[in-house]
């Protein structure tokens, strides 16, 4: 139905901002791990944004300013490159021959940034559903 | 006037049979009679009705952890439901309005 088109794209952007969530969980809770399958210490994850067409395949053509609305998609998870930093700390079991450890590349104040970047980016996606709704019942009051 | 046979296809709507008719006739050539758009607009709030009880149901079950997906399927069924209800209140107006009619 064309009436909720919006709520459709302001939901993509609640579920991508759910994912870099997950990520900046994920990055926090791995900020000490030093293993992982791959080998090496963990890297930390950010999820890439793109902007996609809302198709509606009970739409057919549709209406032309339909046509360019764009719904948010994650266009894939990358790992972040920079280095990770060492630590002098002979007794650990991951150190390296000269006692050095490197730890995961995750920097805690940035992922807290991160983290309100994102809460706030999934608080005024909520905000568009729900004005949108107030919308919707707002006309519905022009009938009573 | 548009033709306001809702009931059903046996019932004879308001007004000239011969005019009706003809109306009738026109609205199968051309667009869909109301009725067949308030049919179809019924279906489509009780389509949106069952996604928001499959919503609520998988997210109960723990097949999806998407609470706002479930919410967003709850507003749309309740904002449909409300459109239809207007929409049936103004019907039932227009009917009330008729039949008080003084002959």
């Amino acid at each position: 139905m064309d009436l909720f088109a919006g709520m459709d794209i302001s939901a993509s952007g609640l579920s991508a901002q759910r994912l870099r969530m997950n990520l900046i969980a994920s990055n926090l809770a791995n900020v000490n791990s030093t293993r992982t399958e791959q080998g090496g210490p963990y890297r930390r994850r950010m999820p890439v944004f793109g902007a996609a067409g809302t198709t509606d395949p009970r739409n057919g053509f549709g209406n032309a300013m339909d046509r360019e609305l764009r719904r948010v998609q994650v266009s894939g998870i990358l790992e972040d490159s920079r280095p990770g930093r060492t630590v002098y700390e002979p007794s650990h079991p991951d150190a390296n021959p000269a006692g050095y450890v490197t730890y995961p590349n995750v920097n805690l104040i940035e992922e807290m940034a991160d983290l309100i970047t994102a809460s706030r980016s999934y608080e005024a996606n909520a905000t568009v559903i729900s004005t949108f709704k107030s919308m919707a019942l707002k006309a519905l009051e022009i009938g009573r | 006037m548009i033709d306001l046979s809702i009931q059903g296809p046996d019932k004879t709507p308001i007004g000239s049979p011969v005019q009706a008719s003809k109306k009738t006739s026109e609205a199968q050539g051309g667009e869909a009679s109301f009725g067949e758009v308030l049919k179809e607009s019924i279906s489509e709030v009780n389509r949106l009705q069952e996604e928001a009880d499959g919503a609520v149901q998988s997210l109960a079950s723990g097949q999806t952890t998407n609470l706002h997906e479930t919410m967003i399927a709850l507003e749309k069924a309740d904002i449909s439901f409300r459109l239809m209800m207007q929409v049936r209140n103004k019907i039932l107006d227009a009917y009330q309005e008729i039949m008080r009619t003084q002959l």
